[in-house]
């Protein structure tokens, strides 16, 4: 009897996970099908999940359709910068609130966690006139700057660097350490599964970036990827087949993927559990 | 005085960048998209002051309403919809029972890695009324054609699929996390006490998750009230799936009425600040801050 | 043969600059020639502007003399909303130095852009040359008598056909000259298909307006949104109910396909004989010659129908590039030659053209009196069952229809009337009720036009 409910118990939990896993997974694998199609091959209904002759020639063609090669680097570019620095700046600042106390400490720690309700796209308009003032218009840096120190990435890394044991910072202290030595010796090698959690994120996020490129970028080799895809379909004068837009967004979700295949994020989710326990 | 910087300098030096960017590139455009509310503007030009026009104006803009309306719908459900869904997954993905963990594992989380713009043209198309592959499924099985993105009715299904969709494994990953932490001590001093799978859920796990829910909670507010990119490629028949940040980017950047655009931001912020002081002061009140 | 011929003369004018003082060219507009900066110009453009670089980066190659270093770099926007926008954001901030040299826009954009004082006066330059072109070409893009763009292309509305499936269903198409007649065809092919095959499209968005409204029915019926001081008449105006009550009538009797504009299923459905005929702009055959592969060949194009009532034919839509006012302005005169060649040297034109076809990159007739006389612009197309597309374009803008008044409010009332109309579509209002809620909503938001 408890055998017969346990092995039901267990269809039903692989059932339900292998429908989520099929629901995923499907979108992506239609989007990459239809890539390899030639133009004019039928995409519509049930003629989407056939391919007769598999071709590489949409991914050629995008190359004449947008600079793919200064769009690619610019979105590698901001991703590994900006993650990069936000790393940094976040575990700074997330330091300062897990092991200092200062007047205004707690205050402020509450002060950062009500600016996430608060979204920069709300003052878009404003923003575009700041970021002129201080020469960013069509520059990287635009994308990276406003983001450097972020208040859930604040907030995320305090949490494990709370569990930092007090002893080994006062001890290295004692030794004469620095404030700085002490986050870069002490306080950095500890975090290491949180920051590399919070960098595959973070670089998702950015890779993904569309409202703010498309805002403060206005050339075309200035555009990240995903701005020159967004840009691939439908317009007054642009006529660009189904295939080759959806080359356009395999190529741009392919290294998001293959990165998060290559990091295996989700198998160390353990490292996320600190984020949350408040 | 000099003494008391002295002595914090440090911690201060270290949270100043935060600040810093937080006064330049937030709560500077903030203030200023405040004042442009109270104004007519088209971009060209100087602003003219006309006090509270844009907020009576927008009292009477039935499209107005209908975007707090759908905001509203995307709010709620996609609090539901996500937490009640990334739980359920959470929970399989944490069974002991679960074979092939690290297939699920890898397939569960890949659509947050894909960006929802690109998403977006795809399920347009698998959404279509007449060519989409969901209606050709549905007719194959007997069932009629719906109507998904050309009625008001079904309009803002497709967003709400979307968006929890792309967003949903992230959840799943927090909760899994918050799950993983749950010490086994508890559940085994449970079942010595015979509790069965039903009551340890509703004993251990649930109270043991609700910071987590909480914060979940939260994140996925601010995410819904300024949803853009999936009602913006998915657009239904005039306003009935638009939300509220696209209504704001279509009065700005479209028609270039930016006093109304900025006033649109305003109350955006204004409830978006008014919904996170109610979710803590009830928090607090119920002794869980 | 000869397309290979006008290939290898583009090959050759591209690979070869000529050398010093290009004097034997057509290209040498007034415009002086001094030597031009070290530097890129930027221009803004929807559709598929990487094209046009082609010509206009080997028109530079050309003149090195000049300009020895200048190269163009072109940005391809959605929209020309959009381009409108960010020109004014940008000026706004004072960043003149990201500003483009050029922009294309229409009357819309021209008119608000002008008003800004973000656009030079073309008016002088323009009027020295103005007999070699088209009659008409600037009058969209002149505001209080001042003309503030070159003109690019001016492209009818036309009516494209099906040939294989009106004759299947013994349609004559000289009987769809008239809307009447139009909607007659569509009953005919609605009822002896079974309802199979569909007259044309309806798209459930914004393209429904853009199209059937603002720039078909609504000027070919003398419809109106605004009288003359800019006031709200839509609702009463009795072309406005001749349109809509006509794109009713076909819609309520299921003549119309509903499918998204632009994206794949439409072209399908085209390619799989449900669609047979598209009443819409000269650009739609770029469209066609790209997406349809099925029914390529089959297709041909006419006049528009009139209503008998107005008794005008389509309007046209006219494109402009308009220089920016960048307050260096150095490309200035360099970007008038190069427009100037682009409209009148008649070879490398050509070879473009061809280039284009072969590519099935975008391009539309020329502006240019002399250029549209060349046989070039007569020659059979292939994809319309050898009927001369180039030469129907330039018939299409026999007595045309005066486009609708264009003010700084209607980028607003269109967002205003296509929500409305969408309603209607999705089935939610009557056309009635349509029209009435256009009228309300724009007096409640817009209240009066801003005139330019």
């Amino acid at each position: 009897m408890m055998a017969r409910r346990s092995s039901l118990h267990s269809a039903l939990l692989h059932g339900f996970m292998l429908l989520v896993a099929l629901v995923c997974i499907f979108p992506v694998l239609w989007m990459s099908l239809i890539a390899l199609k030639t133009v004019g091959e039928r995409v519509t209904g049930f003629h989407a999940l056939t391919i007769s002759q598999p071709t590489l020639e949409n991914f050629r063609r995008l190359f004449t359709l947008i600079p793919l090669w200064s769009n690619l680097f610019n979105s590698l570019f901001t991703t590994i910068v900006g993650t990069g620095t936000t790393l940094f700046f976040c575990s700074l600042a997330g330091f300062a609130f897990a092991k200092y106390r200062f007047p205004g400490r707690n205050g402020l720690f509450y002060f950062v966690i009500a600016t996430m309700m608060i979204s920069a796209e709300a003052g878009a308009i404003p923003l575009f006139i700041i970021m002129r003032r201080l020469n960013l218009i069509n520059s990287l840096w635009s994308l990276i700057i406003p983001r450097i120190a972020t208040a859930v990435g604040i907030f995320y890394l305090r949490q494990y660097i709370l569990d930092v044991p007090d002893e080994l910072i006062e001890a290295a202290r004692i030794d004469g350490a620095g404030d700085f030595g002490i986050f870069r010796r002490i306080v950095l090698p500890n975090i290491k599964p949180a920051l590399a959690s919070w960098a595959s994120i973070t670089a998702i996020v950015r890779w993904n970036d569309f409202f703010w490129p498309l805002l403060f970028l206005n050339k075309n080799s200035k555009y990240t990827l995903m701005v020159s895809v967004s840009m691939l379909p439908v317009s007054d004068g642009l006529a660009t087949p189904w295939p080759i837009i959806l080359a356009g967004t395999t190529l741009v979700i392919l290294p998001a993927v293959l990165y998060y295949l290559g990091m295996q994020i989700f198998q160390k989710s353990g490292s996320f559990a600190g984020a949350v326990k408040g | 005085m000099t003494g008391a910087w002295k002595k914090y300098r440090i911690p201060y030096l270290f949270i100043s960048p935060f600040f810093v960017l937080f006064l330049v590139f937030q709560l500077i455009p903030v203030v200023w998209t405040l004042y442009i509310s109270f104004t007519e503007w088209n971009g060209l030009g100087k602003p003219v002051w006309v006090g509270w026009d844009n907020y009576r104006l927008m009292a009477q803009d039935y499209m107005v309403s209908d975007a707090l309306r759908n905001t509203v719908v995307y709010w709620i459900s996609g609090v539901a919809i996500i937490l009640l869904l990334a739980l359920l997954i959470a929970l399989s993905l944490n069974s002991p029972r679960l074979r092939f963990k690290r297939f699920f594992k890898t397939t569960t989380f890949l659509p947050y890695v894909c960006a929802s713009v690109a998403m977006g043209l795809i399920f347009g198309m698998l959404f279509d009324e007449n060519a989409g592959l969901i209606n050709e499924i549905l007719a194959a099985l007997g069932g009629p054609r719906v109507p998904w993105l050309t009625k008001s009715a079904f309009a803002k299904i497709p967003v709400v699929i979307l968006f929890t969709w792309r967003i949903i494994p992230w959840f799943t990953i927090i909760l899994l996390s918050g799950l993983l932490n749950i010490s086994r001590e508890y559940y085994e001093a449970a079942t010595v006490d015979g509790a069965g799978t039903w009551r340890q859920f509703f004993s251990i796990t649930l109270p043991l998750l609700r910071h987590i829910m909480f914060f979940c909670m939260l994140t996925i507010t601010v995410d819904t009230w300024k949803m853009f990119n999936e009602p913006y490629i998915l657009a239904g028949p005039g306003s009935s799936n638009t939300s509220l940040f696209q209504l704001m980017y279509q009065y700005a950047f479209q028609t270039f009425k930016l006093g109304y655009a900025s006033a649109l931001s305003v109350i955006l912020i204004v409830i978006l600040l008014s919904i996170s002081v109610a979710q803590f002061v009830i928090r607090r009140r119920q002794g869980e801050v | 043969m000869k397309k290979t011929l006008v290939a290898l003369l583009l090959t050759a004018a591209l690979l070869v600059p000529l050398s010093a003082g290009g004097s034997k060219e057509a290209g040498k507009g007034p415009g002086g020639s001094k030597v031009y900066p070290e530097g890129d110009i930027l221009i803004w453009a929807t559709g598929q502007p990487q094209f046009r670089k082609m010509y206009y980066q080997a028109f530079l190659d050309r003149h090195r003399d000049i300009a020895p270093k200048v190269n163009i770099e072109v940005v391809s926007l959605k929209t020309m909303a959009e381009g409108q926008q960010k020109l004014a954001m940008y000026a706004l901030s004072g960043d003149y130095k990201s500003l483009p040299e050029v922009i294309m826009l229409d009357t819309v954009g021209v008119v608000e852009l002008s008003t800004a004082g973000l656009l030079q006066d073309v008016t002088d330059y323009y009027n020295k040359i103005a007999d070699q072109f088209v009659d008409g070409a600037v009058a969209d893009s002149t505001v209080k008598g001042r003309i503030f763009g070159l003109p690019d292309a001016v492209r009818p509305q036309l009516l494209y056909y099906n040939v294989p499936i009106l004759k299947k269903y013994g349609i004559d198409p000289a009987g769809m000259s008239t809307f009447d007649g139009y909607y007659q065809a569509g009953r005919q092919l609605k009822e002896k298909s079974g309802g199979e095959v569909f007259l044309s499209y309806v798209d459930p968005g914004n393209w429904t307006w853009r199209y059937w409204g603002r720039r078909g029915l609504m000027p070919q019926a003398g419809a109106r949104i605004w009288d003359d001081q800019g006031n709200i008449v839509i609702g009463s105006d009795p072309g406005t109910k001749l349109a809509l009550n006509f794109f009713d009538k076909l819609n309520t009797e299921g003549l119309l396909y509903k499918t998204r504009m632009m994206q794949q299923p439409i072209y399908e459905a085209t390619d799989s004989g449900k669609i047979a005929t598209f009443y819409i702009g000269a650009h739609w055959a770029e469209f066609m010659r790209k997406n349809l592969t099925r029914t390529a060949g089959e297709w041909r194009v006419m006049n528009a129908p009139v209503f008998k009532e107005v008794g005008k034919g389509g309007a046209p839509v006219s494109t402009f590039f308009c220089l920016v006012d960048t307050k260096t302005n150095e490309y200035t005169e360099l970007f008038k030659m190069l427009w100037y060649d682009f409209q009148t040297n008649i070879d490398l034109r050509n070879a473009w053209v061809a280039e284009m076809e072969k590519l099935k990159g975008p391009y539309s007739n020329p502006v240019s009196k002399a250029m549209l006389a060349h046989p070039f612009w007569q020659e059979p197309s292939p994809f319309f069952d050898g009927q001369s597309f180039r030469k129907a374009e330039g018939d299409g803008l026999a007595n045309p229809s005066k486009n609708m008044m264009v003010t700084a409010s209607d980028a607003e009332a269109d967002i205003i009337i296509s929500a409305e109309l969408e309603k209607y579509i999705a089935g939610e209002q009557s056309m009635t009720q349509a029209i009435a809620a256009m009228d309300r909503e724009l007096k409640l938001k817009v209240k009066k036009a801003k005139l330019p």
